[in-house]
């Protein structure tokens, strides 16, 4: 069954098309991820199956509710977690979880964040403000306020972007284990390729805004005549 | 690491349903304990909320006790009341553009705007704490008043409540007004979300009667619900009954500005969402 269903979304932002045209099917449990060069159009992709940006347009339906009409029914099944994005500096750790259990209106929030404190190893850190923290440690604690409501979707724009090779390796077994274990489904975005093949299930690649290619891996590189998914990237990155 | 305490199927076990008021009031105070803990985690912020009007205080005070001394009847009180009431006002104004502020410094927002928390539910805690931060800073202030002018603000009487209320839901539709615009305009339109107030002072009459403005002000000035709240507070203090009536007028003018600028609020959010705008907050 999918859980996201996105249908031909468009995007222009004043003359520069954005995204065109673009369709991409989640299913339940599947690790799936969104590739492409920058400016493909993968962040702003995201950011429409998340309601932060408007299509002009095409739909969107996450559990068969279309996401402009049941905003806070479809987001409170989803969550997610990015690079770029960070939390409330002066908080401390548990106060960051604990605020978006309520936010998720999880039923027993304390409970739910000594959980996601143990889960992500973050005792030892869990009365420290984010902004004492290092890039690490704030990434395990982005994916702790990204797990509080146990979502079916989990959307991961460059999630281990500002990690070493160590702390990324970790992250990256988490989240395995998520997938795994939960069966919710993610949708991901990275340009680190080894981490793409190891973790997903399908991939979708971006170029100008539009989908070129979709598959497994291994069909892309069969596709494409590449030893790997890095080759079928430079393939598409450069025509 | 531990077994994962994850749910298979989240929605029935784990979390409330979504559209229900436990679940409504889970957020609000989820936004309301968020801006707390912050507030708490930041002694710096503490200090700010009590050192401006302070200083306007101690200024404002020593200028009461010069006049007092030039024999001006009435000014004294007039001056004192009017830096403590238009303190309800600038912080009402000024906390909720803060708050919103914040979660654009702190790179926090996009984590607000893929919540479930609805756009009702996040200006609602976000009113409820700056309810909070004006109550005690006027407080405080209503406090040091007393101990160092022996001025006391229950002088205003009855009509305290009421001028506090007109002034906070003013205080708020600007706060308002000043969000919708960083939305539309982006993080460089936060000057007006901090100056927006300060357009109301001298139309309002805050530090004199209404009547020393030119006819077109005055005509601007009929308009602005602080002009009543401070007109009313001056015939309060000079011996007369609470204006109901000019009051009355004051909370139909806050209803109508306050549904404007929600009105305005959802529209600057649509135009933001349509335009990429909220994701490039912070960049």
């Amino acid at each position: 069954m999918a859980i996201l269903e996105a249908t031909r979304l468009a995007k222009r932002f004043g003359p520069v098309t954005a995204v065109h045209d673009v369709s991409i099917t989640v299913a339940e449990g599947e690790v799936a991820a969104l590739l492409g060069p920058n400016g493909a159009g993968k962040s702003t992709t995201l950011h429409m199956l998340l309601g932060l940006i408007t299509p002009d347009a095409g739909t969107i339906t996450l559990f068969g509710m279309e996401l402009a009409r049941h905003r806070v029914e479809a987001l409170s099944r989803v969550n997610f977690a990015a690079s770029y994005v960070d939390l409330p500096g002066p908080l401390l750790v548990q106060e960051v979880i604990d605020v978006f259990a309520r936010f998720y209106a999880v039923r027993r929030p304390k409970e739910r964040v000594a959980e996601m404190i143990e889960l992500l190893e973050l005792g030892p850190l869990r009365r420290r403000r984010l902004m004492d923290l290092s890039s690490g440690q704030r990434t395990r604690v982005q994916l702790a306020k990204a797990l509080v409501n146990a979502p079916r979707l989990l959307v991961l724009d460059e999630p281990t972007a500002n990690l070493d090779p160590d702390a990324g390796d970790r992250i990256r077994g988490l989240l395995s284990r998520v997938a795994r274990d939960s069966g919710a489904a993610m949708l991901i975005t990275s340009h680190n390729m080894r981490e793409v093949e190891r973790m997903c299930d399908r991939i979708h690649f971006l170029a100008e805004g539009r989908v070129v290619a979709a598959g497994s891996a291994a069909e892309l590189a069969g596709h494409y005549g590449a030893e790997d998914l890095e080759g079928v990237f430079l393939k598409v990155a450069r025509g | 690491m531990t077994a994962l305490p994850l749910h298979p199927d989240p929605a029935p076990a784990l979390t409330l349903p979504p559209l229900g008021f436990a679940a409504r009031r889970s957020r609000v105070l989820g936004v309301v304990r968020r801006d707390f803990a912050a507030l708490r985690r930041s002694p710096i912020r503490i200090f700010e909320i009590l050192f401006w009007p302070t200083v306007e205080l101690l200024l404002w005070g020593f200028v009461t006790l010069f006049l007092r001394t030039q024999r001006v009847p009435f000014v004294v009180a007039f001056l004192l009341g009017a830096v403590l009431l238009w303190q309800v006002l600038q912080k009402a104004s000024n906390e909720i553009s803060i708050a919103f502020l914040e979660d654009i410094w702190s790179r926090n927002l996009l984590n607000v705007q893929v919540s479930p928390l609805s756009s009702t539910e996040y200006l609602v805690g976000l009113v409820l704490f700056s309810l909070g931060k004006v109550v005690f800073a006027v407080a405080m202030m209503a406090g040091l008043a007393y101990a160092l002018y022996g001025f006391g603000v229950t002088s205003l009487g009855v009509g305290l409540v009421p001028f506090m209320g007109v002034l906070l839901l003013l205080g708020w539709s600007l706060g308002l007004v000043g969000i919708a615009a960083v939305l539309r305009f982006g993080e460089n339109a936060q000057v007006i979300a901090w100056s927006l107030v300060f357009v109301v002072q001298p139309l309002a009459g805050i530090f004199y009667p209404v009547s020393v403005l030119p006819a077109p002000l005055r005509a601007v000035s009929w308009f602005l619900p602080a002009s009543h709240v401070f007109e009313g507070m001056r015939t309060v203090m000079a011996g007369g009954a609470v204006p109901w009536d000019r009051l009355a007028w004051a909370g139909a003018l806050d209803v109508v500005y306050l549904a404007l600028t929600l009105a305005l609020y959802a529209w600057a959010l649509g135009y933001a969402r349509r335009h990429g705008k909220l994701s490039r907050f912070g960049d």
